[in-house]
C-alpha cells in the first residue's frame, strides 16, 4: 500500500500542471455548458445500436463516475439487471416463481442478458488507463446465489478518493429478453429499461448495489445522461430526457440523440406502430413542458383521456410537491402482453388502458397519474427502492389518490361483463376506501419497513408498500392537518430531491412541522404491524334513578320518576395501536359534545347526566384514522335505521330469484 | 304467419293459467326467502347499531361494503354493488355463458341444483296444464301431470347436462384455449375481446338451442306420451331442423320479449332512489313483478312452443 502510495505521488508531481489545466478546462465546462439541478455524480454516454433482426442491443458506454462520500473506494459495483433474465437459476425468478410467474414456455431466443465485453478506466488526471476485465467478478450480496449474475465488481489499480472521478469506458451486448417484467420485446415493440451496465451507489464506505429481486425496483445516483440509439427508420422512439436531434444514416436506420441531466436512469421504447402526439403544456405561469404521448393504435380514442391525466397529474404533483423541474414527460402506452404497463422512469413512464373505459373509470388516469407521480418519489426524491419500497411507492399511491380525487372527483364503480366495464353510477369510491381492504387483510404479515425481498408474499410486499403507506400518510394529513401536512410534505419532497432520503429523514420534518417528535406516532406503522381499530363499545341511557329506603334512619319512598338520564358512553380500542382518539356523543335533544382519549388503555368510559338520552356515539368522527380496518364499529346508534338490511336483501333477493329462474335453462 | 298465430295462441293459453304462473312464482318466492333469512340476518348483524347502517338505507357505503366483502364466507360472497338492477341480469347471464355457477358457495349451488330438479318436476304440470284444450289450473290436475312426467324429464334434463358437458368440455374449451392462444399472440386486446365475445354469444346460443330441442323433447313426451327420451330428443332435433324458421323465430321472438321486460325492468329500477321505505317498497314490488313477468314468459314459451308443435304435426 505504502509502495502504491509513492508511485501515485511521483506520478501525480509529474503531470500536475497538466491536470490543472484539465480540471480547469473541465470544470469550466461543465459549469457553463449547462445548468443542472445537483451534483451529478453518474454520467453516461452512451453509443447504442438496436438489431431488431436478432434483438440484440450493442453499445458503448463511458462512465464518469465521482465518489461523492467522504471514503476511498478501490472497487466499484455495477448492475447487470437484464441476467436476471438468462436463466430460471436467478434470484430474480427463482422468486418470481413463488409467485407462479411463469416462464416454462421460455423458448432458446426468448431469454435475455447483458454481457460485458470490454470495461476499462480512461486516462484521466487520477487514473491511468487500464483494463478492468480481469479484475470483473459477479456478485451475491443479498442471498448468495451463485447463479445470479445481476451484480459485478471491478476491483481497481488504486483506489478513488473522496471528490475523484474515474471515466470507464464498458462495451456490452445485450439480448432483449421476451417481456418478463417491466421490460424485453415483444414483436415490434420494444421497451428497454435497466438495460446497461449501471453502477451502484457509494455510501457510508460501502457499495448499496443488490441483486435483482422480484419484487424490488431501483437505486441509483444523479447524472447526465447522453443517449445516442440506431435503429430501424420505421421505429417511433420515446426516451427519458429532451430529444438532441436525429441522424439519417443512409442505411434504412436512424440515430436519435437524448440527453438529460440530473435523473438516476435512462429507459427507451420504440415501435414502428406507436401513435405519436406531442404538446406543449404551461402548468404555472411561465411554466412550461413538453408532453409526448405514445398511443398503441387501439387506443386511438383514448389519447384525450390520457393527454388530460398526464395534464393532470403535472399541474396538481406541482402544486402539491414542487414545480416539474424537467422540460419533457413522456407517456407511453404499452403494447398488450409487453407486461411493461405501469412502470417509471425518469420523464418516462408507461400507463395501461383497455379500448373500452366509460368515464368515471379511474382507468387510464389512475395508473397513468400513479406513473407520473413515481417523477416525483422516485425520480425527484431519490429513495432506495430495494430498502424502502414504502417511500416511493406508498408515497406515490398517496399522491395518485390525491391528484386523481382533486382532478376527477370519486371514481364509480365498475365491473366488467364479457370484457365491457359496466359502471354503478350510484356506488363511489371514496378517497378512504384506497388501499384499506389490502391492508386489512395482510396487516400483521410484516412490519412496513422491510427490504422488498424480503417480505412473507408478494400481497404483503404490495399491501405494505403501496396501500399501508399510503394509508399512514393520509392518516397522519388529517391527523396534523390539511395545511400543516400540504406544507411539510412539499417541504419533504423539495428539501430531498436529488437526494437519497431514509425514513429518518422523513421523520425529521414531519417532527419539524408538527413541533414535535413524531416518532411515537411514526414508528406504530413503519416498523410496527399492529392494526388500527378503534370502537364503540356500548352506549345506553337510563333514567335517573330516584333514592328509595333507608337513609341515615330516614325511610325515603319512590318519588315521581326524574326526566334526565344517566348515559354512559365506552369507547374500546380493538387494535395495537394507540392514537389518541376523538369521540362525538350526539343526544336526542340535538346537544354534542366531544371528547378526547388518549387511547392508552384499552377502553374509556364517558358518563353524562343529562335531560335527554344518547341519540348516537361516534369515534373519530371526522375519520381522520383512515388506517382503521373497521369503520362501522366507530359508532353506535341507540335506534339503528332499520330499513338498510330490508332494502339490500330485498335487491339481493330479486338476484337470486332471477338466478334461480334464469338457470332453469340448462334442464329446467 | 305460423310464428305470430301460434304465440297468439300460446299467449292466449298463458293468460288463461294466470294462477298457475301465480303459484310458480310462489314457489320461486318461497324458494328464495329460505336463503334470503340467513342474509338478512348477515347485513343486519354486519351493519349492527352502526350509523352506517343510515347511509346503507340512503344509498351505498363502499367502505361498509369492502369491510362486509373481506370478512363474507359461503351465501355473504355474493353480495356485491353489482347486485343492483342491471349488474344482477348481468351477473347471471355470465354466471351462465362462462359456467361460473361452478364458483359459488356450495350452499347455493345445492339449493339451485334442487330448484332445478323441482322445476324439471312443475314442468310435467306446466305441459299438462297446456296439454288441455281448454288450459285451466286446479292443483291437483297440476300435481298430476307433474309426477306423470318427473322421471323422463329428469332424465332428459341429465342427457342435456350431458350434451353441454361434452360440448363444453371439448368443443367450446378447444375453441377458449385457441382463443387464449391468439390472445398470447396477439399485440391488442381488441383481438381477444372479439373472440371471446362470439365464444360468448356462441355458447349462449347454443344453450338456447339446448333448451328448445328439449323443450320439444318434452311436449312431443306430454302430447305423444313417448316414454323414449333419445328417440323424443332425436326427434325433437328433427322437428327443429325440419321447421327451422317456425321454430327458430318462435323461441328468439319470446326472447326478444324478455330482453324487452328485463331492459324495461332495468330503466324502471334505476330511476327509483330506493332512500326511504315506500321507494324501497316500490322496488321490491317492481322485482317481484318482474320475477312473476320472467316467470310468465317461461310459460308463454312452452304453451307457444306447444302450439307450434300441434300445429306442424
Amino acid at each position: 500500500m505504502e509502495k502504491s502510495f509513492t508511485k501515485e505521488d511521483r506520478l501525480f508531481k509529474k503531470n500536475l500542471s497538466l491536470y490543472i489545466l484539465i480540471i480547469l478546462i473541465f470544470s469550466h465546462s461543465t459549469a457553463f455548458s449547462q445548468e443542472t439541478f445537483c451534483k451529478q455524480i453518474a454520467n453516461y454516454t452512451m453509443d447504442v445500436k438496436l438489431n431488431t433482426e436478432n434483438k440484440t442491443i450493442k453499445a458503448t458506454e463511458i462512465l464518469s463516475w465521482t465518489n461523492d462520500t467522504s471514503y476511498p473506494t478501490n472497487e466499484l459495483r455495477f448492475h447487470l439487471y437484464w441476467n436476471a433474465f438468462q436463466n430460471n437459476m436467478s434470484t430474480f425468478l427463482t422468486e418470481a416463481a413463488r409467485r407462479s410467474r411463469s416462464i416454462s414456455s421460455f423458448k432458446e431466443e426468448d431469454w435475455g442478458h447483458c454481457r460485458v465485453d470490454t470495461i476499462k478506466i480512461m486516462a484521466n488526471p487520477f487514473f491511468e488507463e487500464s483494463d478492468l476485465m480481469p479484475f470483473m467478478e459477479f456478485q451475491h450480496p443479498d442471498d448468495g446465489n451463485l447463479f445470479d449474475q445481476t451484480v459485478f465488481s471491478v476491483v481497481l489499480p488504486r483506489a478513488i478518493r473522496p471528490g475523484q472521478t474515474i471515466q470507464l469506458r464498458i462495451e456490452f451486448e445485450s439480448k432483449v429478453p421476451r417481456p418478463i417484467s417491466r421490460t424485453g420485446v415483444y414483436k415490434d415493440y420494444y421497451f428497454i429499461a435497466q438495460w446497461f451496465p449501471k453502477i451502484g451507489v457509494f455510501a457510508d464506505g460501502q457499495w448499496n448495489c443488490h441483486q435483482y429481486h422480484s419484487a424490488s425496483e431501483y437505486f441509483a445516483d444523479y447524472g447526465t445522461y447522453d443517449v445516442r440509439i440506431t435503429l430501424p427508420s420505421s421505429f417511433i422512439i420515446g426516451a427519458t430526457g429532451e430529444r438532441r436531434g436525429k441522424t439519417d444514416n443512409n442505411d434504412g436506420t436512424t440515430t436519435h440523440h437524448f440527453h438529460q441531466h440530473s435523473v438516476h436512469d435512462f429507459a427507451w421504447t420504440a415501435s414502428p406502430r406507436f401513435l405519436e402526439t406531442i404538446e406543449s403544456f404551461e402548468f404555472a405561469p411561465g411554466k412550461t413542458t413538453e408532453i409526448t404521448l405514445l398511443l398503441q393504435p387501439q387506443h386511438k380514442r383514448l389519447k384525450d383521456r390520457y393527454m388530460n391525466a398526464v395534464k393532470n397529474a403535472i399541474k396538481y404533483c406541482s402544486l402539491f410537491y414542487g414545480d416539474y423541474p424537467y422540460t419533457t414527460a413522456t407517456c407511453v402506452d404499452p403494447a398488450y402482453n409487453s407486461r411493461s404497463g405501469g412502470m417509471e422512469y425518469p420523464t418516462l413512464f408507461t400507463g395501461g388502458a383497455y379500448f373500452i373505459t366509460w368515464k368515471g373509470i379511474s382507468r387510464p388516469e389512475g395508473v397513468t397519474i400513479h406513473e407520473f407521480g413515481h417523477g416525483y418519489f422516485y425520480g425527484l426524491v431519490g429513495t432506495n427502492e430495494f430498502e424502502n419500497a414504502w417511500m416511493d411507492e406508498g408515497f406515490t399511491s398517496f399522491l395518485d389518490t390525491e391528484v386523481y380525487h382533486a382532478a376527477y372527483g370519486e371514481p364509480v364503480y365498475n365491473r366488467t361483463y364479457f370484457g365491457i366495464p359496466v359502471t354503478f353510477k350510484d356506488v363511489r369510491i371514496p378517497i378512504e376506501s384506497d388501499g384499506i381492504s389490502r391492508h386489512r387483510q395482510t396487516s400483521n404479515m410484516d412490519e412496513m419497513q422491510r427490504f422488498a425481498w424480503e417480505f412473507l408474499e408478494g400481497g404483503s410486499y404490495g399491501a405494505n408498500s403501496y396501500s399501508k403507506a399510503s394509508l399512514m400518510l393520509r392518516t397522519l394529513k388529517r391527523f396534523m392537518g390539511q395545511d400543516l401536512f400540504s406544507e411539510m410534505i412539499k417541504a419533504y419532497s423539495q428539501r430531498f430531491w436529488f437526494k437519497h432520503p431514509r425514513p429518518e429523514d422523513f421523520y425529521a420534518v414531519v417532527s419539524e412541522y408538527a413541533g414535535r417528535d413524531m416518532s411515537w406516532f411514526l414508528d406504530q406503522f413503519v416498523y410496527g404491524s399492529g392494526k388500527l381499530d378503534y370502537a364503540i363499545g356500548k352506549i345506553s341511557s337510563q333514567r335517573v334513578k330516584q333514592p328509595q329506603g333507608w337513609f341515615d334512619g330516614e325511610y325515603i319512598k319512590r318519588q315521581i320518576k326524574e326526566d334526565r338520564y344517566n348515559s354512559e358512553v365506552i369507547v374500546r380500542r380493538l387494535g395495537e395501536v394507540r392514537l389518541p382518539v376523538d369521540v362525538l356523543v350526539v343526544f336526542e335533544d340535538g346537544e354534542e359534545i366531544r371528547e378526547t382519549w388518549d387511547g392508552q388503555y384499552r377502553w374509556k368510559r364517558f358518563t353524562y347526566l343529562k335531560p335527554s338520552r344518547i341519540k348516537k356515539a361516534v369515534v373519530d368522527p371526522e375519520f381522520k384514522y383512515v388506517l382503521d380496518i373497521n369503520r362501522t364499529n366507530n359508532s353506535m346508534m341507540r335506534k339503528p335505521d332499520k330499513l338498510a338490511p330490508f332494502k339490500w336483501v330485498s335487491n339481493w333477493m330479486a338476484w337470486l330469484q332471477h338466478a334461480l329462474e334464469f338457470f332453469t335453462i340448462i334442464g329446467g | 304467419m305460423k310464428i305470430l298465430w301460434n304465440f297468439v295462441r300460446g299467449f292466449t293459453a298463458t293468460g288463461r293459467v294466470a294462477k298457475m304462473v301465480l303459484f310458480l312464482y310462489i314457489i320461486n318466492l318461497l324458494f328464495s326467502l329460505l336463503l334470503v333469512i340467513p342474509m338478512y340476518n348477515s347485513l343486519k348483524n354486519s351493519l349492527g347499531q352502526s350509523e352506517v347502517g343510515s347511509r346503507m338505507a340512503e344509498g351505498f357505503d363502499y367502505i361498509w361494503w369492502e369491510e362486509f366483502r373481506d370478512d363474507a364466507k359461503g351465501l355473504e360472497t355474493t353480495f356485491s354493488p353489482s347486485i343492483i338492477g342491471k349488474g344482477a341480469i348481468l351477473n347471471n347471464l355470465e354466471s351462465l355463458i362462462q359456467m361460473r355457477f361452478f364458483f359459488i358457495p356450495p350452499l347455493l349451488m345445492v339449493f339451485g341444483l334442487f330448484y332445478i330438479i323441482f322445476r324439471v318436476f312443475l314442468a310435467g304440470g306446466i305441459l299438462s296444464t297446456f296439454n288441455q284444450d281448454i288450459p285451466r289450473f286446479t292443483l291437483r290436475e297440476f300435481a298430476q301431470g307433474a309426477g306423470t312426467h318427473f322421471f323422463h324429464f329428469l332424465a332428459l334434463m341429465l342427457l342435456s347436462w350431458g350434451l353441454i358437458m361434452a360440448i363444453g368440455a371439448f368443443f367450446l374449451d378447444s375453441i377458449n384455449s385457441i382463443i387464449n392462444d391468439i390472445a398470447a399472440k396477439s399485440t391488442s386486446e381488441v383481438t381477444p375481446f372479439i373472440l371471446m365475445f362470439a365464444l360468448s354469444a356462441l355458447t349462449f346460443a347454443f344453450l338456447l338451442f339446448v333448451q328448445m330441442v328439449f323443450d320439444y323433447a318434452r311436449i312431443k313426451i306430454v302430447l305423444e306420451e313417448s316414454r323414449n327420451i333419445f328417440k323424443s330428443t332425436l326427434e325433437a332435433l328433427g322437428f327443429v331442423f325440419k321447421h327451422p324458421f317456425s321454430t327458430f323465430g318462435l323461441f328468439y321472438l319470446i326472447y326478444l320479449i324478455q330482453a324487452a321486460v328485463t331492459v324495461a325492468y332495468i330503466l324502471l329500477k334505476e330511476i327509483i332512489p330506493q332512500s326511504n321505505f315506500p321507494l324501497v317498497l316500490a322496488a321490491f314490488f317492481i322485482q317481484q313483478l318482474f320475477i312473476f313477468a320472467v316467470i310468465w314468459i317461461r310459460c308463454l314459451l312452452y304453451s307457444s312452443q306447444m302450439a307450434l308443435y300441434r300445429y306442424m304435426k
